[in-house]
């Protein structure tokens, strides 16, 4: 149960430990009994608000006020719908839209929203405070993230309270044993699911959450927190691990206990190098899609024995408990062990479905039978294989959807939106190998002449900045396969 | 090299890296006053740095660089 084994262990450490530090932002730390407060005083906010709807709006600020208000959200019984503060105002409206937000919580100075729509979060600093630990429905929302859609419209996955309290029961199922006296990196974007791990486990643990400044250069601001403030537990994407690659001599993080990988496929020689960087740390490759609650899959990497990998990429690993996955062929028949399909996964963590889009529920999820029971499984979309030790190699995505940055994008919204901003001609966006080392997109557009100012500013105002194509190319007219489309292959070819 | 002349040159720098050719360099701008000031682009930035001032930073230093100001005094007192 979410309020006991989350909320009501959160409220302990609060109170046990409410001298120490829960958050260092921005170079200012926070005790718990100052989060609590602040949390209180929120709860007691949406209390005024008298909202029969179970969601709100968040903007979500790199700030204590912004942590405080998902707790106190979820104090409430309800979920959150972030909206980061960088991306297009456009983007954000129209996932207010879709989920149909009645408020948005903002504790900007100057929020871009409509009065009638925003609360200000400052308004609660007068109130009094709501401490009373309520019972809530396991089945209600914990969150909503809106994800990239190859329609043009981002798509939102819908997280229950159930969904988050089995994610967190089988992550320390995995041998994780945090305490007060832990520091933790949390430097994900408050978008993205990884970051609910990132500072919800060290909070039900007494322990501090170290975030990163978004106008801060990430990797280096980085290192700067796991190096000053000796942290002990980190997650990261490999991309910015590989920003650090040059540096690596300098870098030796002795505190460092926990090393997490996740967000994206992690290459082994890299990480056999980053391991020589944090010498006392265990290492962990995560896997997992939004849909099935941000980690469903692990391996742990030992440096000194065999390292599994598919390609060059670490092995994703065993299932958690409680979790199935299955691997099958296009006719969603069970391949054979030691055969690649597309992995299936089902249980507490798989999410009831999109938000408000049953087209995409009808694809995405396949009723099967398992082991003599009817169980629901969410289709990743991810080539893999499962290894005579029952471990799964990943082969990458079957689909147009990739990763940039650890952010899953799908491509087709990089193209319907470049479509729109030529007159409805063909776009092909895709990815090549950048100047560092890391994946960046590319666009080619079926035009005569290119304008290439004009294209990245309507495709800056639409979507956000990792979504924006660093090299932009035209072609007078593309090339087609033999069924008539787009060879997409052979456009891409041209250029990479 | 005296202080006008290395911004000079950082400014070409600055400017072919976020591809933005009025940028004007002052103490007080971060990576949040530019367009495309990102990790990726600053890796490149640093790195053309290095390669046209002939310097090498280290990582404690491009943690402490909090403004371009900041980027200068690291810088001056390098090739100083």
């Amino acid at each position: 149960m979410f309020s006991k084994n989350i909320i009501q262990r959160f409220a302990t450490m609060a109170s046990q430990f409410s001298d120490r530090n829960a958050f260092c932002i921005n170079e200012t730390h926070y005790t718990y009994g100052d989060f609590w407060t602040l949390v209180s005083k929120i709860r007691t906010l949406l209390n005024t608000l008298d909202l029969v709807d179970q969601k709100i709006g968040l903007v979500v600020n790199d700030d204590l006020e912004t942590y405080a208000s998902i707790f106190a959200i979820w104090m409430q019984g309800m979920g959150y719908v972030p909206l980061h503060p960088k991306y297009p105002i456009e983007r954000n409206l129209d996932i207010v839209n879709q989920a149909d937000l009645k408020k948005v919580l903002d504790s900007s100075l100057n929020s871009g929203y409509d009065s009638s729509l925003v609360v200000k979060t400052i308004e609660c600093e007068t109130l009094e405070l709501t401490t009373e630990i309520l019972k809530i429905s396991d089945d209600s929302l914990a969150y909503i993230l809106f994800t990239s859609g190859s329609t043009g419209k981002p798509k939102g996955v819908q997280i229950s309270f159930k969904n988050l309290d089995s994610f967190v029961s089988a992550f320390l199922d995995t041998g994780f044993e945090l305490d007060h006296t832990d520091k933790c990196l949390q430097c994900f974007d408050l978008t993205f699911d990884v970051s609910v791990q990132s500072f919800l486990i060290p909070l039900i643990h007494g322990a501090s959450v170290y975030t990163i400044p978004h106008d801060q250069i990430k990797y280096s601001y980085v290192f700067g927190l796991l190096d000053d403030h000796e942290l002990t537990f980190g997650v990261f994407a490999p991309s910015m691990i590989r920003l650090l690659k040059p540096y690596f001599e300098e870098i030796d993080l002795k505190k460092l206990r926990y090393c997490i990988l996740t967000a994206e496929a992690s290459p082994v020689d890299l990480v056999k190098e980053w391991a020589e960087c944090i010498p006392n740390a265990q290492i962990f490759n995560f896997y997992g899609p939004t849909e099935a609650t941000i980690y469903c899959v692990y391996y742990e990497v030992k440096v000194n024995e065999t390292i599994k990998d598919a390609n060059g990429m670490l092995a994703i690993g065993k299932p958690f408990k409680g979790l199935e996955t299955i691997i099958l062929d296009e006719n969603l028949q069970v391949v054979e062990k030691g055969n690649k399909g597309e992995l299936y996964v089902s249980g507490n963590q798989v999410t009831s479905g999109y938000w408000k889009n049953p087209e995409r529920n009808e694809e995405a999820f396949i009723i099967l039978d398992y082991n003599g029971e009817s169980k629901k499984f969410y289709k990743t979309g991810d080539l893999c294989l499962e290894d005579k030790d029952n471990d799964l190699l990943y082969f990458g995505r079957l689909d147009n959807q990739v990763k940039i940055q650890g952010f899953r994008i799908e491509l087709g919204e990089i193209e319907f939106h470049a479509r729109a901003s030529i007159g409805g001609k063909n776009a092909v966006a895709f990815i090549y190998q950048g100047q560092t080392g890391g994946n960046e997109i590319a666009l080619c557009l079926e035009i005569d002449n290119l304008d290439k100012d004009a294209i990245l500013n309507s495709l800056k105002a639409i979507l956000p900045s990792y979504m924006v194509p660093s090299k932009v190319y035209n072609l007078e007219k593309f090339p087609l396969n033999t069924s008539d489309k787009v060879d997409r292959k052979q456009v891409i070819n041209l250029f990479v | 090299m005296d202080k006008p002349e290395l911004i000079d040159r950082l400014t070409t720098i600055f400017r072919a890296t976020f591809d933005a050719d009025s940028l004007v360099l002052t103490d007080e701008l971060t990576a949040n006053d530019v367009d495309n000031w990102d990790s990726l682009t600053h890796m490149i930035l640093i790195s053309e740095i290095e390669k046209g001032l002939d310097i090498k930073f280290k990582l404690k230093e491009l943690n402490k660089m909090k403004n371009v100001g900041a980027l200068i005094e690291i810088i001056t007192s390098k090739i100083n």
